[in-house]
């Protein structure tokens, strides 16, 4: 008998959980996934944590790292700044048809990418979950139509809502209120929303039908607060994969935006997805650096959110974990073979092989 | 048990080896324009971004539908290719019988592409329907202002009764939208459809309108006068919103002109490097022009010394340059240099470069505390161009560097724009201008007259100048209206109710081989598709 | 097995009722996105060029003073009937924008998706049989790159090398311009009509025009494409019953084939369904990117003229083509796996 665990049985698991600080566990929430994954996972996983972070970083500090502001012409190092300049040890990504400075550009727009992104993700978790617990946990007729809505929305095109919401607002939302960011953030907001919805509502269910909650129940635990612990534990598995996997697609949007004029002015802030919209007429003109560096700078931050999105979901879903192909002995059973494990069985089932 | 890979290279090679023929089928260096497979003359075929939307004269106040009726129909005047005085069209001759009569004969003979007469009563029903539909988007209002009543007494003439004496009611008719269309087939009260099919007496006739693939003319054989097209078929093809790819279309010689429209970045590079690849570009004096509008009602600029401060400091050279890369010419009045008349007031009166100094003076004697507060307007660009953001950006900062003012830039896309800006919601503001009829009045009138299309957005009413703008458009002698334009010019100079700033040039791209288009390139700003032969078109 | 087809059948029958609620939810959507804007559509289009009492007229002429639910009735009334409208810009049918420019974006999604299973199904089906080795790592990192870069982006890149410097590939539009010209649109599908016409050369014009295009959407869905194949396959690689058949000695290729392949196609299916979305959205930009004369670039030139009419038009188009699709894809999905029911 082989017995191979696919959790670290180091930890002592009977630690009082209760008295670690919430500071702790929070860190040991967090750390669970880079600890707890192996292989091609965890390769996945730290490589995006590392690319998503240098872009955090450059974001966070951009008036300290940008040689420029996202809209200056010149500065007192540098001077007036030429335009379409290719790339030099002045102006190391060239500068653009409007006299701005690449690689400030890209710099700020790091900066103004996490802010959208950050703030519709952060609206829509919100109103995803509560709507799916709303949904879940009351039944019934409000159940039915949220659902009914959400599956409708699920399979519209991202890009068309976003653009039609931003289209609509554009005109509303008065400029300079951080009117563009705002615009933006909304139009991302309502396309995500259904994911989060389904995924919590799915859980509330179950959890409501679990025994044990009609266990806790009849204890006279209140159910609210078990259905709430055993919501957490489930939806805590599946709402960062999903997070980042809508970071990464509402940054492609963002960028989708720009690209076409819906999103912001470049006096307001700097986006890449508009910085290529300018870049196509350059690109016939043989100036391929004011396109170039904003897409790689897109791909890079999408990459970097999928890849620990990826890593996330392999490591906490169950369904596709590796197994080890060295097996782990128990020495309190006292087996004398050892087999090596045959690659390609599959614990999907949710048990584990005996 | 390793996977066979073999099939699946197979597979992709298979994929891989008719995409690669069917890209070097077409990149022989062959001209795409050329053999359609049959001996027939080669289609000219025309690329531009515009969009075309209407065939019915009554409704074509925009560039796209004035260059379909120039070719498919005709004008009783028109302004001869290279001229900028009206010359008889329709018309044998014309002329003012009083200053508020004009009377024009017709040609015998004229037919329409439908093969019907074309005489005065068509000429009548043109004017009439015209002001009649009154259609918003439509130019009735170049003509409704003046014009009292059309008679026809007799099938060979026309008179035109003015309300007023108005000597510029000639080049009035030169305008495309004046184009005659006939009294059976043309309804009344309606707008004709796309569907129903255009007829008119020019030297194309309409044979298909799509106007996301593709517009077709071809050689009307009822023509009768002095035109005489090179091409039996002209193939226009719109690229809409797609400058880029009209770009990439010249260059990869699918089209054999392009106008309309290339910005400064496309225009640069095709001048340098469309050489090698077959391309020329052509400029000409354009028509077109930018400038600002003061809000005299309210806000910062009902000052005067702000105005003329303004005036001081702007650099026109830096925006046509930097902004424009050179397509655009400095502007120092609101007439531009295609026409008679101009005056270049604003730089007698300002000077060629900004002087910082007078511009604080002015400020100075004036009593008014700087740095000036002040909200400037333009166009996010789906109107006047991608290069609107860059050139206020730019006048920003050329306004911020004298320390005198305080800029903020707002803009708004272009439908919210146009009805925001009479209302008067704006301090100051971009609009741009091309010219109902080749006359100097068209101008001035427009933005200087008590009344005028900028209703509450700019609020400039002057006595004199009234005066002024009335003698000239009144006196029918050129030379004679000269030393009036010239007044006008000097007062605009020193009451800035707008600020000129650059004057466009018309650029025409074609592949090299093409003749002709240097002929349509002039103070009209139209595409006269007849001149053009492409024939030897590399 | 009477039994089985019966509830077949139900299934079918439960399922097309589905579309309707499914549909009026997504046309409630379009009406009420298009109200929330300010003003109506006639004021929106063509505000700045009217006289106010012009407007007003126009306005009760084609009833937008009317109470909002009585116009909404009449909006699902409209589509139920196949009127889509009239836009206000320039005054053309709705439903002949869907023929004319549905033809194009058609034409441009079957030729990217072609694309796209072309890469993408070997690709995936590779880094399933090889999971975990550096040729897998690879594979994956190749369908994480196709995705992550957006798709106009790879356009310009595309246009750039393939048109600018190497000039082998068009970069605009559907045919040159003489080649449209040349063939009569019967269809609206350009290479059908070139087909019909005997006109080889323009026919042979029309693939080449398709290529760029068509390999900028197709790459995008093909990574989203590996990434799906790869997990499916490589998840049904495990059951038992493949261990069985290798056990029994069949070959590691047949077994992916025509064993795991298969069982891997239900939930592929359902999610290329859920790709129509992306396909759609990339669609509109690659058709803005290349000039494609689609439905995408319709609305975008819609959307900057303010013409609400052809925007909730097209929108509409775009809802009932995405319920549509989930329809046929839960049927396929049906008719493959016995085990989805109702």
């Amino acid at each position: 008998m082989v017995f191979t665990p696919t959790v670290p049985t180091d930890k002592d698991l009977h630690a009082t959980a209760a008295r670690r600080s919430w500071l702790r566990k929070t860190v040991d929430v967090i750390a669970y996934p880079y600890r707890a994954s192996s292989g091609v996972a965890r390769g996945m996983l730290v490589a995006g944590t590392v690319m998503v972070g240098f872009m955090v970083v450059l974001a966070i500090f951009a008036p300290l790292l940008a040689p420029a502001g996202f809209n200056e012409v010149e500065t007192a190092e540098l001077g007036a700044f030429p335009k379409h300049a290719p790339p030099s040890s002045e102006h190391w990504f060239g500068t653009n048809v409007q006299r701005f400075d690449v690689l400030s550009r890209v710099i700020w727009g790091a900066r103004t990418e996490l802010q959208v992104v950050l703030l519709s993700l952060s609206l829509t978790v919100v109103t995803g979950v509560l709507l799916g617990l709303v949904a879940g946990y009351v039944g019934g007729w409000l159940d039915r139509l949220l659902v009914l809505v959400m599956d409708a929305l699920f399979a519209f095109p991202y890009l068309l809502l976003a653009i039609v919401v931003a289209f609509l607002l554009a005109d509303k939302l008065p400029q300079g209120l951080g009117g563009g960011i705002a615009v933006a953030a909304v139009a991302i907001t309502v396309v995500y929303i259904p994911q989060y919805f389904r995924v919590v509502r799915n859980s509330t269910i179950s959890a409501k039908q679990a025994t044990y909650v009609e266990a806790a129940r009849a204890i006279g635990a209140p159910p609210f607060v078990v259905v709430m612990r055993y919501l957490f534990s489930n939806v805590i598995q599946s709402v960062p994969v999903i997070a980042t996997l809508n970071g990464a697609d509402a940054i492609l949007t963002l960028a989708g935006l720009g690209f076409l004029g819906y999103g912001l002015q470049p006096t307001e802030a700097s986006e890449w997805g508009y910085d290529l919209q300018r870049a196509v007429d350059d690109a016939t003109a043989g100036i391929w650096w004011t396109g170039l560096f904003p897409g790689l700078a897109i791909v890079w931050l999408v990459v970097g959110l999928t890849l620990v999105g990826e890593g996330l979901n392999e490591t906490l879903n169950p369904t596709l974990r590796v197994r080890r192909l060295i097996p782990v002995q128990l020495t309190s059973v006292g087996t004398t073979a050892q087999e090596p494990a045959v690659a390609g069985r599959s614990s999907g089932r949710g048990g584990e092989d005996a | 048990m390793r996977p066979d890979n073999s099939r699946l290279v197979r597979g992709l090679a298979l994929g891989i080896v008719p995409l690669l023929a069917f890209a070097a089928c077409g990149s022989d260096g062959d001209s795409e324009t050329g053999e359609t497979g049959s001996e027939q003359q080669v289609p000219l075929i025309f690329g531009t971004t515009e969009q075309f939307s209407e065939i019915d004269p009554a409704a074509s106040y925009d560039w796209p539908g004035s260059m379909l009726q120039i070719n498919i129909a005709q004008t009783v005047l028109e302004v001869p290719p290279g001229g900028n005085q009206p010359e008889p069209e329709i018309a044998e001759s014309c002329e003012f019988e009083d200053p508020k009569t004009y009377t024009c004969k017709l040609k015998t003979g004229l037919k329409f592409s439908d093969g019907s007469t074309l005489d005065s009563a068509d000429v009548k029903f043109s004017m009439d329907r015209m002001i009649g539909i009154k259609h918003p988007e439509g130019p009735w209002s170049i003509w409704a202002s003046s014009l009292e009543s059309v008679e026809a007494p007799d099938p060979q003439t026309v008179i035109y009764h003015l309300k007023y004496a108005d000597a510029t009611w000639p080049m009035r008719l030169t305008y495309p939208g004046a184009s005659i269309v006939p009294e059976g087939e043309y309804s009344a009260t309606e707008i004709r459809k796309p569907s129903e099919g255009a007829i008119g007496s020019g030297p194309y006739k309409l044979t298909k309108f799509d106007p996301d693939q593709e517009i077709v003319l071809e050689r009307n054989e009822y023509y009768k006068g002095d035109k005489e097209p090179i091409h039996d078929t002209v193939i226009i093809k719109p690229y809409p919103g797609s400058e880029t790819g009209l770009k990439t279309a010249i260059e990869e010689g699918e089209i054999h002109v392009a106008h309309r429209t290339l910005n400064s970045t496309l225009i640069q590079d095709l001048e340098e490097n469309g050489a090698s690849k077959g391309v020329e570009v052509l400029q000409g004096e354009g028509t077109g022009i930018s400038y600002v509008v003061f809000n005299q009602t309210k806000g910062p600029f009902v000052e005067k010394a702000v105005r003329q401060a303004f005036a001081y400091l702007i650099d026109r050279e830096k925006i046509a340059q930097d902004v424009y890369n050179g397509t655009v010419e400095p502007l120092y009045t609101m007439v531009p240099s295609a026409f008679e008349g101009q005056y270049n007031a604003f730089q007698e009166v300002y000077g060629e470069k900004p002087d910082p100094a007078k511009a604080e003076q002015v400020l100075r004697d004036a009593g008014v505390s700087t740095p000036v507060k002040i909200q400037l307007w333009h166009d996010s660009g789906d109107h006047y161009g991608v290069e609107s953001a860059d050139m206020y950006q730019e006048i920003e900062r050329q306004l911020e560097s004298s320390g005198l003012f305080d800029v903020e830039l707002k803009s708004a896309a272009w439908d919210r724009y146009s009805a925001d800006y009479p209302t008067g919601a704006y301090q100051a503001f971009q609009l741009g201008w091309y010219p109902d009829f080749p006359d100097a009045d068209n101008y001035l009138s427009p933005f200087f007259e008590t009344n005028n299309f900028m209703e509450k957005g700019q609020g400039y009413s002057d006595k004199q100048m009234d005066q002024l703008l009335a003698e000239e458009r009144s006196t029918v002698e050129l030379e004679d209206r000269l030393p009036i334009f010239e007044q006008i010019q000097k007062k605009a100079a020193e009451d800035v109710p707008t600020l000129p700033i650059w004057e466009q040039k018309m650029v025409v791209a074609q592949r090299k081989g093409v003749k002709g288009v240097e002929r349509t390139i002039d103070a009209a700003n139209q595409i006269r598709l007849w001149l053009i032969d492409a024939t030897q078109a590399q | 097995m009477a039994g089985r087809s019966g509830s077949l059948r139900e299934y079918l029958l439960v399922r097309l009722l589905l579309l309707v609620p499914n549909v009026f939810v997504l046309l409630t959507l379009v009406f009420v996105l298009l109200r929330v804007a300010p003003g109506d559509p006639i004021s929106a289009a063509l505000g700045g060029q009217l006289p106010a009492s012009e407007l007003a007229r126009r306005r009760a002429e084609a009833g937008y003073d009317r109470p909002l639910l009585v116009q909404y009735v009449e909006y699902l009334g409209q589509v139920l009937s196949g009127d889509l409208g009239t836009t206000v810009t320039d005054s053309r049918a709705v439903t002949d924008i869907l023929v004319v420019n549905g033809a194009a974006t058609l034409t441009l999604t079957v030729a990217a998706v072609l694309v796209a299973l072309l890469i993408g199904v070997p690709l995936g089906l590779l880094g399933a049989r090889f999971r975990n080795t550096w040729l897998d790592v690879v594979i994956r990192l190749f369908g994480v790159l196709t995705y992550a870069a957006p798709v106009f982006f790879v356009g310009i890149v595309a246009i750039v090398v393939f048109t600018g410097m190497l000039g082998w590939l068009p970069a605009s539009h559907q045919a040159s311009p003489i080649m449209q010209y040349s063939v009569e649109s019967r269809t609206h599908f350009f290479l059908i009509d070139a087909l019909l016409a005997g006109n080889t050369r323009a026919f042979v014009d029309g693939l080449r025009h398709l290529v760029l295009p068509a390999m900028t959407l197709g790459l995008l869905v093909s990574g989203v494409l590996i990434r799906l194949i790869r997990v499916n396959v490589a998840q049904t690689l495990r059951d038992d019953y493949v261990e069985a058949a290798l056990a029994r000695g069949i070959s590691g290729r047949r077994v992916v084939l025509s064993h795991a392949f298969r069982n891997a196609l239900v939930p592929f299916v359902t999610v290329l369904g859920l790709q129509i979305a992306l396909l759609l959205g990339g669609a509109i930009l690659t058709e803005t990117t290349f000039s494609w004369p689609g439905l995408g670039q319709q609305l975008v030139q819609y959307i900057n003229a303010r013409d609400y009419i052809a925007v909730q038009g097209i929108m509409t188009i775009f809802a009932l083509v995405v319920a549509v699709m989930s329809l046929l894809i839960d049927v396929v999905n049906a008719l493959i796996d016995p085990r989805v029911r109702y």
